[in-house]
């Protein structure tokens, strides 16, 4: 009689549940089939229903905080698998001690290195690091940290800074010529008018005159062609 | 006279770097000029707007903004950083990184303490004073003036204005800027330039071309000026306050007023009064001195326009003074091989003249049989620009230098094959100067404290010799160095006017010529009669005899008469001396506009006759023109010289370099819509 119920939501369920209570209603009262189902107060049924509910939102939860075990566990395994891979926990505090003063993204690099090293760890005395080279450093051994570039987030920005100026004064929107309209028109309004520049100086627009050039032979060849 | 045959070569592509920013200190009456290559220039108004010392540019500076405080120069740029000059040895003294971000102004206060930066760092922006920081989110600082009581800043940025405390760093006001009309409102208005007055009024420039004058109390707009269709980019005031100028993309330079706008009121306003046009392109840089206005931009010409309401019209000093040249010789010529060096800052170019045997009458030009070829063309090593550069009379070896390194090659096998000399003696680290003997076993190398370093040349290596140090233990650079042809004196001129005569037989000082006021801006030495001439950046000609240590008597006939008044006006300092092998009595001289040919045999012209006679002499007949000449002889063919020296076969070389030239290749000026073009 109890029916099994697999993965059904709520309103099924529901359903299910009181077809369940009225067939154990009607198996307690053997009743006849003339009889009128029985009366079921709305208090109970409401009290049914939110049971059950409830019940699908606990099987729910439970699932839920049931695979974030898993995914903790598994986390903790990955980290476990990582602590074994750096290096031990003192060359971790060499490094973080000495913040140079000319390496500001390495310091911030430093610094998360640095949280992630005291989580387990004490703190310990920082020690100054003065010396002639400021962008090396000696950890343990005779081989030394060097930064292979310097500043290039400076020239980045340096870089934007010239390209904001280049697109304010000589980009879209700026009006501008030529030098060779400007002196173009020195010569044509000056007091003794000359032609455009490039027709005067000898070695202007040199491209344009080999252009022309071609063109007039290719116009002198076509007027030959029918002539002969 | 005298008949030449004369080299007239063109093909020096000598192109001057644009201004960026400029600096005007009043006490010392010298002009600091930064140029976007990062080269630096000091310029001495008080000495004929004499350019006295340059400090070559290094590759990655780009320098924003000039700044003196007291007798110290400081520059930013957009490299983030902050650099010192050391005037005496021209070189950057020291950097210091403003961490994070381009530089756009920098400007100090009146008390000369502190120093007040702008600067952007990604998100936010602010302006770091030495002490402490400002910040503002989500702006840019494109330029900034301190309220001369050194307690208020005001900072120009994207379209607004804000006012801060220097004390606590907080923004007291905000000021809104109007964008430009029609096509330009969708644009962000920048304020590129801000000047704070000491009555709280500010005055700004922006990119919609407007002049604004605010009421720095109130917050308050007081009055716009429309004054070009596109940007205002500089702005300078006087030092009384009273006169303001604004420069603009066009070129003009626009002067505001604080008087009254009817006479014998007691209220006064801002009122523009002049236009000055003397620039093609844009105007980048501004100064405003006692009684001119200086200005620099992109068409790389320095000019000076005096005010005619602070000086007397029609002199000498109410000249317009343009400066397109440099005022030193970046051509060396090897006289004995025919070369030309040719100093660029980041390479060298050797070329060797071309060949021709016609014969013609004075101003024809004759068929060139073999063309000039450039041989050699060396790109220096390194970031920084080339300072200076030497190449021998043989033709045998080239030098040059920068601040930080000095290099020797030899040359060989006709002038094509180019070694480097790789031992150097460790003194000598970079110069300011460099000279070879006339025989080419000898360099002098100019360093610190106006010392000369003498290297001995010997085939494959070079050994140190001596330093030469004079006895008045000055600290100002040499800048000038010649070599007499006997090989037995060497002759060399500092910014401190100073010149001294060495003897190279025994390596010592023999003489130190009188001081005279003015900077020395060319030197040489005679070769049979040892008179050394020395000519000024006030334009005035001495010579002194080293034999007896005295001026000669030609000096004294000179001075006693004067110059002619034509000559005194010449606004570009000469910059080369050379002699006549053929006419010992013979001085060649030159500056941009002119040589002259200065005969010591004929009598002195006097104030009252032609100076520039010439054309005239020409059309007397023979016996008539020995009456009317004098010992000038100056030829303007050739125009914008950079060069003017004489060969060992007797022909001329002269370096043009014509301004269409340079103009032609500077960069876009703006779109001006003339009517019936």
């Amino acid at each position: 009689m109890a029916k099994k119920q697999r993965g059904k939501s709520a309103s099924s369920s529901k359903t299910a549940d009181i077809k369940q209570q009225t067939d154990h209603f009607s198996l307690m009262l053997e009743s006849s089939d003339d009889e009128a189902p029985e009366e079921v107060t709305f208090e109970d049924s409401k009290a049914e229903a939110l049971r059950s509910m409830k019940q699908a939102l606990d099987t729910a939860r439970r699932e839920k905080e049931q695979l974030k075990e898993k995914r903790r566990k598994r986390q903790e395994l990955f980290q476990e698998q990582k602590k074994r891979k750096l290096l031990p926990a003192d060359v971790l505090e060499e490094i973080d001690s000495a913040p140079s003063q000319t390496q500001k993204q390495c310091q911030e690099d430093a610094e998360e290195e640095e949280q992630e090293a005291e989580e387990d760890e004490q703190r310990k005395k920082k020690r100054k690091r003065s010396g002639k080279l400021a962008h090396a450093r000696n950890l343990k051994g005779n081989y030394t940290v060097q930064t292979a570039k310097e500043r290039e987030s400076a020239s980045f920005q340096q870089q934007a800074a010239e390209d904001f100026l280049q697109s304010r004064m000589y980009g879209p929107g700026s009006c501008r010529t030529t030098s060779n309209e400007l002196l173009s028109l020195q010569n044509k309004t000056g007091r003794n008018k000359s032609a455009a520049v490039q027709f005067v100086k000898k070695d202007w627009a040199c491209n344009e005159k080999a252009k022309a050039e071609k063109l007039k032979k290719r116009w002198v060849h076509k007027q030959q062609i029918p002539s002969c | 006279m005298g008949e030449f045959k004369v080299h007239r070569v063109r093909f020096f592509d000598y192109m001057p770097t644009a201004i960026r920013a400029m600096a005007f200190n009043s006490r010392t009456e010298r002009l600091a000029l930064a140029r976007a290559d990062g080269a630096l220039e000091i310029f001495n108004f008080a000495d004929n707007y004499f350019q006295e010392k340059v400090i070559p540019g290094q590759d990655g500076r780009a320098v924003e903004a000039l700044c003196w405080v007291g007798q110290r120069l400081f520059s930013a740029g957009l490299n983030g950083e902050i650099t010192e000059y050391d005037l005496e040895n021209l070189r950057p003294r020291y950097t210091v990184e403003a961490y994070g971000g381009p530089i756009w102004t920098i400007s100090s206060n009146s008390q000369g303490t502190l120093l007040a930066v702008s600067r952007r760092e990604r998100n936010f922006n602010d302006i770091q004073c030495f002490d402490f920081v400002f910040c503002d989110l989500l702006g840019r600082i494109i330029s900034l003036s301190w309220h001369p009581s050194g307690t208020l800043i005001a900072a120009g940025m994207m379209d607004m204005i804000r006012i801060f405390d220097a004390e606590t760093g907080r923004a007291t006001h905000r000021l809104l800027v109007e964008r430009g009309v029609g096509a330009s409102k969708s644009k962000e208005v920048v304020v590129w330039s801000i000047v704070f007055l000491s009555d709280h009024t500010i005055v700004s420039g922006d990119s919609a071309g407007k002049v604004q004058i605010w009421d720095g109390v109130t917050g308050t707009l007081v009055r716009t000026q429309l004054v070009t269709k596109w940007d205002v980019l500089a702005l300078s005031v006087s030092n009384d306050e009273s006169s303001l100028v604004a420069g603009t993309s066009e070129g003009t330079v626009v002067q505001f007023q604080f008087i009254s706008s009817t006479v014998g009121q007691q209220d006064k306003e801002w009122v523009r009064t002049r236009t000055f046009k003397n620039h093609s392109h844009d105007v980048r840089a501004l100064a405003h001195t006692e009684t001119a206005v200086v200005s620099g931009g992109m068409d790389t010409q320095l000019v000076v326009r005096p005010l005619l309401d602070k000086v007397e019209k029609n002199t000498q000093e109410s000249a317009l003074r343009k400066m397109t040249l440099p005022h030193r010789s970046l051509v060396c010529c090897a006289k004995k091989a025919g070369l030309l060096l040719f100093q660029f800052p980041d390479h060298l170019e050797l070329w060797r003249l071309g060949e021709s045997d016609g014969h013609g009458k004075p101003g024809d030009s004759l068929p060139v049989k073999r063309k000039p070829e450039k041989l050699i063309q060396l790109k220096r090593k390194g970031e920084d620009h080339i300072c200076c550069s030497a190449l021998s009379p043989c033709g045998g070896w080239l030098a040059y230098s920068t601040v930080t390194s000095f290099r020797l090659y030899r040359l060989q096998n006709n002038n094509i094959s180019i070694t480097k000399v790789s031992k150097l003696p460790k003194d000598l680290r970079s110069a300011h100067q460099l000279c070879f003997s006339p025989d080419s076993s000898k360099l002098f190398a100019s360093s610190s404290h106006s010392s000369v370093i003498v290297v001995a040349l010997n085939q494959p290596e070079c050994k140190y010799l001596h330093t030469l140090k004079p006895k008045s233990g000055s600290r100002q650079p040499v800048h000038l160095l010649f070599a007499s042809e006997d090989g037995k004196w060497l002759a060399t001129a500092n910014t401190d006017c100073e010149i001294h005569v060495y003897n190279l037989d025994k390596l010592k000082l023999h003489c130190t010529v009188p001081v005279y006021s003015s900077c020395p801006t060319a030197i040489a030495i005679h070769p049979t009669t040892s008179n050394l001439v020395a000519v000024h950046a006030d334009q005035q000609i001495f010579e002194f005899s080293l034999v007896q240590k005295e001026y000669t008597e030609w000096s004294r006939k000179l001075q006693k008469q004067g110059l002619h008044s034509l000559w005194l006006e010449r606004d570009t300092p000469i910059t080369h001396v050379a002699f006549n092998p053929q006419n010992p009595a013979h001085i060649i001289l030159h500056d941009t506009f002119m040589f002259c040919i200065i005969d010591q045999s004929l009598p002195l012209p006097e104030a009252k006759t032609p100076f520039y006679n010439q054309m005239t002499l020409r059309s007397l007949p023979e016996p008539q023109r020995i009456i009317h000449s004098h010992a000038f002889k100056i030829c303007k063919n050739f125009q914008h010289l950079m060069c003017v020296s004489l060969l060992e076969d007797h022909s001329l070389v002269v370096v043009e370099r014509p301004l269409l030239n340079i103009m032609s290749q500077l960069p876009a000026p703006v779109r001006q819509k003339k009517f019936a073009t």
